[in-house]
């Protein structure tokens, strides 16, 4: 019967009011179709970066890894006798830049993946990364010197001949042939060949392993006695990096466009609200003619599952759409920088679209579900005679507090999985409590309100009307409150965000000029290929113009083999209250210890705590020694108690979410003998131009290796400029949501709105009888949606403002590991108030330009 | 004359709703129109309010030509000299019974507590002014309604079927209120009704038809 009914009574509704049930179909599928075309993006990048991480790294059942850099091949020797190994396979894998010569394509540097290897077993592990020569090659040319064999992207951006950067040298190479393997640009070289190019002679990065069959694995590893520095890892666990390293980015992404869902269930909602309200008296007519109430109410729940329905399926073909353009544009990285050079393929996945389908429906019939619980409810007999249900003062405060404490007790929670899901479920709480708080609000305010404006009757009309029947303003504004909290916390976060930002700068860039050799994509990956030498640095404190040089030497550390590596940077700390930005004082060190300065990732991912020794880094800087050839470096660390490494603060660090270490360039050196650095601060002598330092720089980098072209310089100015530049950018998509959420909430105030006016065309007609003016009876309506808006906005804020103190101190650390100052920019988000006040008086009042016209008095006529 | 109306004619598009209607009610007089469903006895009201145009003839109300007044000016003749009675009561649920009284003087910009109560007394309803409408029956809703429409004294009270929706002896109530309420107040009082009862406490009664009125 349902059926037949909604065929029958509601297709007639959905077809004579299109426009505005496709504005709900329209809502629903730009939700899906963001947060499917986002899930569609990230995997496919994903999916992609873990086939290019698999077919680089092989089929081994086991890989030995060193946590940090490279090891001795002397392990490959002692395991190359082992009877429970079939194979095994030595790789030496190193990160540089290489140069298109001698006409380069546009004159700049790519990053380049350099995979040394012995060809001879490589193919039983890792069939992609074989070489396979050119026809015309020699076959020897898999183990002649300067000859490497490239994958598809690398051949695309190389010539036949070009040069690969060792430090500041730049080295001839020759392309031999290709290899399989996907992803980013690859290059394939002889080992030795390669540990030769790059000084690593001796040096191994991993040697994967097949074990003979019946080896058991666990027992193995144990026989294996492996040395410090050098773990056996799954092959899993690379892959598992890979989604790690991006996880909360992913999740933030998805999350951030399930709001856009949010709202598109905000505004089936009024659609369907206005529905109802326009078909009262036709549903009090099948009511009398005997349609339950449930029976009611399932049929508007009908109605929007079927717009849900219809957006989602629309919603999931526009995301596919909107996925495979961005794949095609963008390749597969969408602001974040974790799948940067990476062109996947559309990887569509039918469970994601039936789940975003789903959701999309769910939220639809989630809009649904308060008008037809007016359906539900509507006493038939006296909405047939225009009286409608007797006002429900709802004010079941209870609930609400329930959610809010609910909310506020989530907030606390740790995170899952490295993500904030409690967080976020916080955040839904506090929303809906927040907005079932309404009714209990307009009463707080408007009981107060009503004896001031007894005796004025357009205040009075507009007042007692919010006040009788708070629950349906409650109902009318809460669009426009969820939409306005999530732009006032959004507006808070990026307000917060920004301004911790620019203080970071301004204490990490205390310099006149920077410089380096790597690409900023490049940074940390390359920093033992490409660097500068003590001897150029000292050479740079001497140009004219010069006024002091402050090193950075930037490696990696890795603690846990399936979380990302540790940035580890060695600086000059002296005074680490003025150059690093910490959160609170440093602490003094204990004497025979040595201070390191750890990123706020560090303590909520590796346990680091300020005023303690931090044992597993202890650990995993052993390696660092015993890397470099230097006896006397191997000596010291060993006879060094291995627990010494005191954290004597913890310092924000918005350039790496997976942590940070720095210690001092002095210890640094002392116990790794590695004098290398990556970047130097300028700081200029007063009068010096900038632009003639960096000419003499560069003449100087000329002079010492022919390679003055390879160095990168900016200006602080620059780098503040460039880093705003960015932040603004990747957040441009906040603003574009905030206003997209205030127009759907805006809507929702229409729609409510011309559903009460529609409701109470008697009662106008009635205004009109008595002698109120068109003018005034639009004065009534639009001081009515300023009464509402008024609530809805202060209501909004308030909401907006504690949503913002989760995103602030809760989301964002959770994510991303950095915490930020709460900063409210209270004259914006007061002009954002006043703008939705604004707006939705101006839209009551074109809602209510119909009850003042002819229909009105008609209204009452209808009953003469 | 309250109420003056001369060769008045309503037509729509594809029909004529009356035509030759004149009449002149006098102050305080009682007339009850009866006719016909369907041959404009509401149109003819609202054209007595100023609420609905006309094609020929002239409709003067207290002196003044309602024809030639912009709807605000009739909006304001109406709130000064006008009080509606309805058949479906048209009360404002979300004011109490008091507010909806006190209407008509805050459109007036005046307020006069003690005369609401009063008037709320004089139609039976002392005590009940801090209810809502949903809380009253209909025959109660009906006399909030005659209550409000003589609050601020009109010359005229224009009233359809307002005993349509009410039982006999509720409606004989209502009746007596309204009629010692409108003697007492000095008000005209023009009645569209189909009900005999009703329609024989009149000064006179008028039959509406398609080409004129007559008694």
């Amino acid at each position: 019967m349902l059926f037949k009914l909604l065929r029958q009574f509601s297709w007639r509704e959905l077809t004579h009011h299109p426009w505005r049930n496709a504005a709900a179909v329209a809502a629903v599928m730009l939700g899906v179709a963001l947060a499917f075309a986002t899930h569609l993006i990230n995997a496919s990048a994903l999916s992609e970066f873990s086939t290019a991480v698999r077919s680089v790294n092989g089929q081994p059942d086991l890989e030995l890894r060193a946590t940090q850099g490279t090891f001795d091949e002397a392990l490959y020797e002692q395991l190359a006798n082992n009877p429970h190994i079939s194979v095994a396979s030595p790789v030496l894998e190193l990160a540089s830049y290489a140069l298109a010569y001698p006409s380069p394509p546009d004159g700049k540097r790519i990053a380049l993946k350099v995979i040394g290897l012995d060809a001879l077993v490589v193919a039983q592990l890792a069939p992609a990364l074989m070489p396979v020569p050119m026809q015309d090659a020699d076959r020897f040319s898999l183990f002649t010197p300067g000859s490497v064999f490239l994958n598809a992207a690398a051949r695309q951006a190389l010539t036949d001949t070009f040069k690969i950067q060792s430090g500041l040298q730049l080295l001839d190479v020759k392309v031999a042939g290709s290899v399989a393997a996907g992803g980013a640009a690859l290059a394939v070289m002889d080992i030795g060949a390669a540990q030769e190019m790059f000084g690593k002679r001796g040096q191994l990065s991993r040697i994967d392993l097949r074990l003979k069959p019946g080896t058991d694995r666990a027992t193995f590893i144990q026989t294996l006695q492996l040395p410090a520095g050098i773990v056996a890892a799954e092959p899993g666990d690379a892959a598992e990096r890979v989604s790690n390293l991006s996880r909360a980015y992913r999740v933030n992404l998805t999350v951030l466009a399930l709001v856009a869902l949010f709202t598109g269930a905000f505004l089936v909602f009024s659609v369907l609200s206005l529905s109802v309200a326009k078909r009262a008296q036709q549903f009090a007519l099948l009511g009398v003619l005997g349609l339950t109430g449930r029976e009611r109410l399932g049929l508007v729940l009908m109605e929007s599952c079927l717009l849900g329905l219809l957006g989602s399926a629309l919603g999931l073909l526009l995301g596919t759409g909107l996925a495979a353009l961005a794949l095609r544009v963008l390749g597969g990285d969408l602001g974040g920088g974790y799948f940067a050079g990476v062109a996947p393929s559309l990887q569509f996945s039918w469970l994601a679209a039936l789940t975003y389908g789903a959701l999309g429906t769910a939220a639809a019939v989630i809009g649904g579900w308060w008008p037809a619980r007016t359906a539900q409810r509507l006493p038939p007999a006296q909405t047939l005679k225009g009286l409608g249900a007797a006002p429900t003062q709802g004010n079941n405060q209870w609930l609400s507090i329930i959610l809010i404490a609910a909310g506020a007790l989530l907030a606390a929670a740790p995170p899952v999985f490295g993500i904030p899901l409690a967080a976020y479920v916080s955040v839904a709480l506090l929303l809906i409590g927040g907005i079932t708080a309404l009714p209990w609000l307009v009463a707080l305010l408007y009981d107060r309100i009503a004896p001031v404006v007894a005796h004025q009757l357009l205040p009075l009309l507009a007042v007692e009307r919010a006040r009788r029947v708070r629950a349906s303003a409650a109902v009318a504004v809460s669009g426009v409150v969820a939409s306005l909290s999530l732009a006032v916390a959004l507006t808070v976060m990026v307000a917060s965000f920004r301004g911790s930002v620019t203080q970071w700068l301004d204490v990490v860039l205390p310099a006149d000029l920077y410089m380096r050799t790597a690409l900023p994509t490049g940074a940390g990956a390359s920093a033992d290929t490409v660097y500068f030498t003590p001897e150029f640095v000292a050479s740079i404190a001497k140009v004219k113009g010069v006024q002091r040089v402050s090193t950075l030497r930037t490696t990696s550390v890795s603690l846990v083999s399936s979380q990302p590596a540790v940035a580890l940077i060695a600086r000059d700390v002296t005074d680490p209250g003025r150059v690093l930005p910490l959160v609170g004082n440093p602490l003094p060190v204990p004497p025979d210890h040595i201070a390191i300065y750890v990123s706020e990732a560090m303590v909520d991912l590796y346990g680091a705590r300020p005023g303690a020794v931090f044992d597993s880094f202890s650990a995993s800087f052993k390696p660092l020694a015993q890397s470099i050839p230097d006896q006397k470096a191997i000596n010291l660390i060993a006879n060094e108690n291995s627990s010494k490494f005191y954290v004597a603060g913890v310092w924000r660090d918005y350039a790496r979410q997976f942590g940070a270490v720095v210690i001092g360039k002095a210890d640094f050196e002392r116990l790794t003998g590695d004098t290398r650095v990556n970047d130097l601060a300028l700081w200029l002598a007063t009068g010096a131009d900038s632009s003639q330092v960096e000419l003499a720089v560069r003449a100087a980098a000329d002079q010492f290796s022919g390679a003055g072209g390879l160095i990168e310089f900016a200006s602080t100015r620059q780098i503040r400029a460039i880093s705003l530049g960015i932040f603004d950018r990747s957040f441009a998509v906040t603003y574009w949501l905030q206003g997209v959420a205030i127009a759907i909430g805006l809507f929702g105030v229409a729609a409510s709105f011309s559903a009460q006016v529609l409701a109470r065309r008697k009662e106008f007609g009635l205004l009109a009888h008595l002698g109120l003016t068109k003018r005034q009876i639009l004065t009534v309506v639009a001081g009515e949606g300023a009464a509402w808006t008024l609530i809805g906005s202060v209501a909004g804020l308030a909401l907006g403002l504690v949503v913002s103190l989760v995103l602030v101190h809760v989301v964002n650390p959770q994510s991303f590991h950095w915490t930020m100052d709460w900063v409210a920019p209270w004259l914006r988000l007061l002009g954002l108030c006043a703008a939705v006040v604004l707006a939705g008086t101006v839209t009551a009042w074109l809602a209510g330009r119909a009850a003042a016209g002819q229909d009105a008095v008609l209204a009452v006529k209808e009953d003469w | 004359m309250t109420l003056h109306i001369k060769n008045l004619a309503k037509r729509y598009p594809d029909s004529a709703v009356f035509q030759n209607v004149s009449l002149s009610v006098a102050p305080g007089e009682f007339v009850a129109i009866v006719g016909e469903s369907g041959v404009g006895k509401s149109t003819l009201l609202n054209c007595m309010a100023g609420l609905d145009s006309w094609d020929e003839g002239s409709v003067t109300l207290k002196g003044v030509d309602l024809g030639g007044l912009p709807d605000d000016q009739r909006a304001l003749l109406r709130r000064q000299h006008v009080g509606f009675v309805f058949q479906a009561f048209h009360v404002l649920p979300h004011l109490d019974v008091a507010q909806n009284v006190a209407l008509p003087l805050l459109l007036l910009g005046s307020h006069d507590e003690a005369r609401v109560e009063a008037m709320l007394a004089s139609v039976g309803l002392a005590g009940l002014g801090k209810r809502l409408p949903q809380q009253l029956s209909g025959g109660q809703l009906q006399r909030v309604a005659i209550a409000r429409a003589l609050i601020h004294r009109p010359a005229l009270l224009l009233a359809d079927e307002p005993t349509g929706n009410l039982d006999p002896t509720t409606a004989a109530k209502v009746m007596d209120a309204l009629t010692a309420q409108t003697r007492e107040h000095g008000a005209s009082l023009v009645l569209v009704t189909h009900s005999q009862a009703a329609a024989s406490r009149a000064d006179r009664v008028l039959y509406l038809r398609s080409d004129g009125i007559s008694s």
